[in-house]
């Protein structure tokens, strides 16, 4: 029985050392975002809605480095808190949006698959090639963005239901200087 | 007056005169444009299926915005009539044609978007196909070989999403092995040695279940089944993710049977895969739990049929990085010395402690360094599966079994590796690993110890689904004994003579 108590005893201690749940960005970074952004009405007027500190969140679809940062092409998902925080795939499309970080990234953060969330000011609307086909998409500049290495996975899959065992989720917010 | 009358009257004629030339001019064109019935017969002709007919066919009119380049050119009289119905009649043709198409695409969209396989209920992958060579330089009987090719591993992985509620099945096969599993008789020493029982194709089968959304992640799931269990790290890391190809001492370790001394004979200190029920969250995003209850008995227990009491265990782990973490895991309970699959467990009490921790460097990507230590009690009169044991008498004429009066085990081990990812090194891995293993910390002279110098290449790395890699291993291998007194010759134990092992593996989800 003491064995008993003392497991308790240890998983109320942990809990209580393991509070805070942390945000994923800082807070001056996250203070003054729209929070009723409308994404599906900047789609479809991307230049009607600039200047706008916005949180969006999706799945990467491709990512290009150049000399001025990285612009990376998401599909947007709705940001849940539930089963796990963060980007979720509810099978409905809602389309694509190019974000610009002015700044370096590992490439093993930019593969296609990967979940992101991004705050950053939406600006005029960028012409990009997604698959061959040029396209203009609404964009944003992003102050920070978190990513899951999910590839492809959703993030709740993790750390149990990957594969046969545990796999734990790397995940990291970037922020540009 | 007159001559303004004049004028008038000649601006009047002058103006007519242009109307019905326009009126003439459109007049020609007009019958074209709006006449219908030779086009309309050719279409019907192209659709003899009247349910085929597309109901998003294209107007027949001129296009929006201008006059169509067959307008022009009949109306400039390059083409008579005739061509201009036969341009006309190809165009609907080959529109409908086009709906036609569209029509039967979004046909089979339909009926594919409804598939199982597309709405994430069904999926298969390949967990790990890997061949291994090996060569041990303990002796072996005769007519076997020092060298060996063979399959480690064949495993395919099946899953899916039903809803929420149900958020994951899974099942893995394990194809490559299919002998028979042996378990240990019930009865005393008199019993006949146990038979060979189950041919166990599956190893892992689970469902899990979320009853309530909101509680997630805090509650996240409850997963009833077989699995790999939640203890430490190495023993819930899935064979297709393992940075060294050996099994670690932790899981099983020694052979043959046991002794009075408790530190002979296989021991299966942690097995990895059993039958239970438990319920995991995760609270404040930092601290992961784990609690359940199971049968104790490996994973050949659906066979077997009736099985080991109960164990209650939990895990908690507590995250520093999203990928760094210390954690602490016990199993308490009871073992049975009969109708078991395990070896090494004997009559009475049975406990585990773990502690356990990872640090994936963010300051050197590439670099992780993991370790765990564990330490144990097994009960009294243990056994080896498939020979007789019964209860924790300690008379092995009477009871059979070890007769040792228990044992508390320890083993611990720390592994190390850096991923290159750039340079002519690319992708190369170095590993090195130490383990030990006491298995009765009573007992002098029955130390495992082992260093394994690892190097691993990565055609794909894209964990967790894709890992194609080759590894190559150098274990040195060392084994005290099997406790004092006891005559002991390691020329044919393969834990006191090193190992050299290539492995090459594909995963792919």
């Amino acid at each position: 029985m003491t064995r008993y108590c003392g497991t308790m005893l240890l998983i109320a201690g942990l809990a209580l050392a393991g509070c805070g749940h942390g945000q994923i960005f800082p807070s001056k970074v996250a203070d003054g975002v729209d929070k009723d952004f409308d994404f599906t009405a900047w789609r479809n007027v991307p230049n009607a809605k600039t200047d706008r500190k916005v949180q969006l969140g999706g799945r990467i679809v491709q990512a290009n480095t150049d000399k001025s940062g990285v612009v990376i092409i998401v599909t947007q998902l709705p940001i849940v808190e539930r089963p796990a925080y963060g980007p979720k795939d509810t099978g409905r499309r809602s389309g694509e949006f190019a974000v610009t970080y002015a700044g370096t990234l590992d490439p093993k953060w930019l593969t296609p698959g990967h979940r992101l969330v991004v705050v950053g000011t939406t600006g005029q609307a960028k012409t990009v090639i997604v698959d061959d086909v040029q396209r203009s998409l609404p964009s944003l500049t992003a102050n920070c963005v978190h990513i899951w290495r999910t590839g492809g996975k959703e993030i709740a899959d993790f750390p149990y239901n990957i594969g046969g065992g545990y796999e734990p989720l790397e995940e990291d917010t970037h922020c540009t200087s | 007056m007159r001559f303004l009358e004049r004028r008038a009257l000649t601006a009047s004629l002058a103006g007519m005169c242009l109307w019905s030339l326009g009126t003439f001019t459109w007049a020609g064109e007009q019958p074209p444009i709006s006449t219908g019935p030779p086009s309309a017969a050719l279409v019907a002709q192209a659709d003899s299926s009247p349910s085929s007919v597309p109901s998003s066919r294209p107007p027949a009119g001129p296009p929006p915005g201008g006059t169509s380049i067959e307008d022009l050119l009949l109306q400039k009289g390059t083409i008579t009539m005739d061509d201009w119905i036969q341009v006309r009649a190809e165009q609907e043709y080959s529109g409908a044609e086009s709906a036609r198409r569209l029509d039967a695409i979004e046909d089979w969209k339909t009926r594919t978007e409804l598939l199982p396989m597309l709405r994430d209920k069904v999926n298969f992958g390949l967990n790990a196909l890997q061949f291994l060579y090996s060569h041990q330089d303990a002796h072996v009987p005769e007519g076997k070989s020092q060298d060996n090719f063979s399959i480690r591993r064949s495993e395919l992985l099946f899953w899916g999403r039903i809803s929420d509620t149900l958020p994951r099945w899974h099942a893995l096969m394990e194809f490559q092995s299919i002998n028979f599993g042996r378990e240990t008789p019930t009865g005393g020493s008199g019993a006949a040695t146990g038979q060979p029982i189950a041919a166990t194709f599956f190893r892992e089968s689970y469902i899990d279940f979320r009853p309530f959304q909101s509680w997630a992640p805090y509650m996240n799931f409850i997963r009833m089944g077989i699995f790999r269990m939640p203890f430490g790290i190495f023993t819930e890391t899935s064979g297709g993710l393992r940075d060294i190809i050996s099994s670690p001492y932790l899981t099983s370790v020694g052979s043959g049977n046991g002794n009075r001394t408790g530190s002979a004979g296989t021991i299966d200190f942690l097995q990895e895969r059993d039958f239970f029920v438990d319920v995991r969250g995760k609270l404040f995003n930092r601290l992961e739990y784990v609690a359940g209850i199971m049968n104790n008995n490996n994973f050949h227990a659906n066979a077997t049929g009736a099985n080991a009491p109960k164990s209650f265990y939990t895990r908690v782990r507590l995250f520093g990085t999203d990928v760094s973490w210390i954690s602490f895991t016990t199993i308490q309970g009871e073992t049975n010395n009969a109708n078991t699959n395990i070896n090494g467990r004997g009559k009475g009490t049975f406990d585990r402690y773990g502690l356990d921790f990872r640090y994936a460097s963010k300051i050197i990507p590439g670099l992780m360094v993991q370790g765990e230590w564990w330490q144990g009690h097994d009960g009294a009169n243990q056994t080896t599966v498939g020979r007789p044991a019964n209860g924790a008498c300690l008379d092995q004429s009477i009871c059979g079994g070890s007769g040792a009066p228990g044992a508390q085990r320890r083993t611990w081990y720390v592994l190390a590796k850096y991923l290159i990812s750039d340079g002519p090194l690319q992708n190369w891995e170095p590993t090195v690993m130490y383990e030990q293993f006491d298995p009765s910390t009573s007992v002098s002279n029955d130390l495992y110890t082992r260093t394994i110098l690892g190097l691993t290449y990565y055609f794909e790395n894209f964990p967790p689904k894709v890992q194609s890699k080759i590894q190559f291993n150098y274990e040195f291998r060392h084994h005290q004994g099997n406790g004092p007194g006891v005559a002991y010759d390691s020329t044919f134990d393969p834990y006191a003579q090193n190992a050299f092992l290539v492995q090459f593996q594909i995963r792919f989800m």
